[in-house]
């Protein structure tokens, strides 16, 4: 047991020195010689072990490319920490199905066409058994037309834009809440301290834009107009322009579909403006472990979206509250949503994989689609599409802590609504 | 100045006055121009917002066209000096609790050794070679400094809390106080190098080489100091406006990219190898970014499309720039 576990690590540190060389002449003289041992393997061997995609020393390996530097590196790093920490859990537990994980995580530099490129590598040459999900909705909806056409199923835990399963395709699963609800619950906080006018804007990429979407018929269902929707390049930095333009749209509300550089902006901006909103809400820069901290009071009153949180007790999926402390003995830091994720995406998998008793791609997709799993996420289950019908939460960013405050059945305080004015903080 | 020169330069007056009018046609088209007095405060705050914005972005192209003036190397790692900029005041901040307007004190020297460096490794072997080899090399220098970056800081978005504040100039305008600091240093610090380059013996030497070189070594000026000056003082600018940078928006180790294209734009607008024009093309690149975004429907989306088709076409009608350096 221990050299397989020994043999795994050392496996994982030469895929690490794959990622950061790749392309590189040192890489192709090493994938030579790595085929050449494979075959020379395989002649002394003589054997099959059995199941497609068999290799030496009873691995099986499971490959995935993933935003590692870029602009999603911050929330997929996260998910890279899970896939991690899954691995070596279930290397330690014995494997997968008895074999030892070999983990080949590729770096996208979190753009579509390296990750399209990364996939096909992935699937033909590398040939992995296994395939992991990219990040971003982006992303994710360029890969699935790769995997799709090489019938390799995936879960994916890293996008949330419905129409990537509006295609008919059958190889690509979801486990998270869909973009389209990430504004949901601010949008009933604002309905709540009588928001009439609201301004939706967000960046100019596929998730922001279904996120903006649902914010609107969101908006418009409670009957709050929107008097302003725009959105802004990814590498907007400045936004003294759109805000004041917000403002003499008359909006009382903010809904932006924003990452972390882009909200984190727009919060200052306001302040350095004093233009005063009685709510701001962003998608996925509040989520970030580091947002309170790296803004300090401006950061105060934000609502943001959170498909999960480490809270045992407030969520009560099983064995969360080991997961947390395992992650957090790890890296230092509680697990976010995306993180947990992932995680609860990889459990599935897992699942799935036992359930089929073999690596068999078409029987694990059946599995994937069809069954009913709980995880550390919540519960798995799939509708005809694919998609699972998670339930995410929104919380407040309150004395430098994230506090869910909606839906209600998980509040853990009521929400401080409307927001004070800056002078008055 | 030569009559087609001449021409060209009234044929860009005429382009650039079509340009910063559009967003106004456009907007009074659409409905958002209202001439009432709370939308002009609103305009007002948009222009200097710009202004304040611009100066910062003059500073780092400044550093930018002072090496492509004397070495006709146009450095591609230009935005990764201003990241390291952000970076290093980032830890004076959180680590060392130094302020970070007192912070540039101790990282202008280290800047500036650090563009000594470059030069001695990597530039010298660039200057007077084909204009590709230095973009390459630079280039190359760019993406060691992101991923080295990405290795010490990892990816995650960092920010500094500092002057969160607002000034109010007029009842209706409204700036960040960060921004006012920013803008203030910015223009002293090019203010500074300005001098320094007209006035002093140094800095004319600096001028003299960047107008001939063969010329500047043959009156004993030593042209490879010279150099060493020249990146040392860009990477230096570079450097003080990460400074400046790091205390307005967040940073990452890709954020640099970002500034070598607007330090781009900068210098073709304003005229290659001219420190004058650098510090006009960057107001005049902020203000009709936020013309755009302010007045055209879904403006902010089109900001990026209308500044680099300003330099597409500034690069057309004049291709020395608004200053007109001409080539060769």
């Amino acid at each position: 047991m221990r050299s397989t576990r020994g043999s795994s690590s050392s496996g994982s540190d030469s895929n690490q020195r794959e990622t950061s060389t790749h392309g590189g002449l040192g890489m192709k003289t090493a994938a030579i010689l790595a085929f050449a041992g494979a075959l020379a393997a395989l002649f002394v061997l003589g054997v099959g072990t059995g199941w497609a995609g068999h290799r030496p020393n009873n691995e099986v390996l499971v490959g995935g490319a993933i935003s590692q530097t870029g602009q999603y590196a911050e929330p997929a790093g996260r998910q890279v920490y899970s896939i991690k920490l899954w691995v070596d859990e279930v290397n330690a537990r014995g494997g997968l199905l008895g074999h030892t994980i070999v983990l080949r995580l590729l770096d996208d530099k979190s753009d579509i066409q390296t990750s399209i490129k990364l996939y096909e590598k992935l699937i033909t040459e590398d040939k992995v058994d296994l395939l992991l999900a990219p990040y971003s909705s982006g992303i994710t909806e360029a890969v699935a037309n790769v995997n799709e056409r090489y019938k390799m199923p995936f879960l994916a835990y890293g996008a949330s834009s419905t129409p990537i399963w509006e295609k008919g395709r059958r190889y690509i699963f979801n486990i998270v809440a869909v973009a389209e609800d990430y504004q949901k619950g601010a949008v009933h906080l604002a309905r709540q301290i009588g928001v009439t006018k609201a301004a939706i804007i967000g960046q100019d990429s596929l998730f922001p834009r279904q996120a903006g979407k649902g914010a609107k018929d969101w908006c418009k269902k409670l009957g709050i107009d929107v008097v302003l929707e725009e959105n802004y390049p990814t590498k907007q930095t400045d936004f003294t322009a759109l805000l004041q333009k917000i403002k003499a749209a008359d909006a009382e509300a903010v809904f932006s579909n924003s990452y972390f550089a882009d909200s984190a902006a727009q919060l200052r901006q306001m302040r350095e403006l004093n233009l005063n909103f009685k709510l701001y809400s962003s998608t996925i820069g509040p989520s970030l472990p580091n947002f309170p901290e790296q803004l300090g009071a401006t950061a105060e009153y934000v609502l943001g979206f959170s498909q999960w949180e480490p809270l045992p007790k407030v969520l009560g999926h099983p064995g969360m509250q080991e997961y947390i402390e395992r992650y957090e003995k790890r890296f230092g830091e509680k697990p976010n949503y995306h993180a947990g994720g992932a995680y609860g995406a990889l459990q599935v998998t897992e699942a799935a994989l036992k359930k089929v008793g073999s690596f068999d791609n078409e029987k694990l997709r059946d599995a994937l689609a069809t069954m009913e799993v709980q995880t550390i996420y919540g519960r798995y289950k799939v509708d005809a599409r694919g998609m699972n019908s998670h339930e995410g939460l929104t919380f407040q960013v309150l004395r430098g802590q994230r506090r869910v405050v909606w839906p209600e059945k998980w509040a853990e305080t009521r929400a401080e609504l409307p927001t004070p004015e800056w002078s008055k903080r | 100045m030569e009559r087609s020169d001449v021409r060209s330069l009234y044929l860009l007056a005429a382009f650039l006055v079509c340009a910063y009018a559009m967003p106004f046609l456009v907007g009074a088209w659409a409905g958002t121009v209202r001439l009432d007095e709370r939308w002009l405060g609103n305009l007002a705050t948009v222009v200097v917002g710009g202004v304040m914005q611009g100066g910062v972005y003059a500073m780092f192209a400044l550093g930018l066209t002072l090496i492509f003036g004397v070495m006709r190397i146009i450095n591609a790692a230009h935005g990764e000096m201003v990241m390291m900029g952000a970076y290093l005041t980032w830890v004076a901040f959180f680590y060392l609790g130094v302020d970070p307007l007192l912070s540039i004190v101790l990282t202008l020297p280290i800047a500036f050794v650090f563009g000594v460096v470059v030069q001695k490794l990597l530039l010298d072997a660039a200057v007077g070679a084909p204009e590709l080899t230095g973009l390459l090399i630079t280039f190359g220098l760019g993406l060691a400094m992101i991923y080295t970056a990405e290795l010490i800081f990892t990816t995650d978005f960092r920010t500094i809390p500092y002057a969160p504040g607002t000034v109010q100039l007029t009842s209706a305008i409204a700036v960040g106080q960060n921004r006012v600091i920013s803008f203030v240093l910015a223009v002293a610090i090019s203010t500074a190098v300005y001098l320094f380059l007209k006035l002093s013996r140094l800095g004319k030497a600096v001028r003299a080489t960047a107008l001939n070189a063969e010329v500047a070594m043959v009156c004993g000026i030593d042209v490879r100091r010279i150099y060493l000056i020249t990146t040392g003082l860009a990477a230096a600018l570079a450097v003080a406006g990460g400074a400046l940078v790091s205390i307005q928006f967040g940073f990452n180790p890709e954020t640099g990219v970002l500034y070598t294209l607007q330090a781009f734009a900068i210098i073709v607008l304003g005229g290659r190898g001219h420190y004058v024009g650098a510090l006009i093309g960057g107001l005049m690149l902020a203000v009709l970014e936020n013309l755009v975004s302010l007045m055209v429907p879904n403006g902010t989306a089109m900001v990026e499309l209308a500044a680099y088709g300003l330099m597409i076409s500034v690069l057309l009608i004049r291709p020395g720039g608004l200053m007109g350096v001409k080539e060769g």
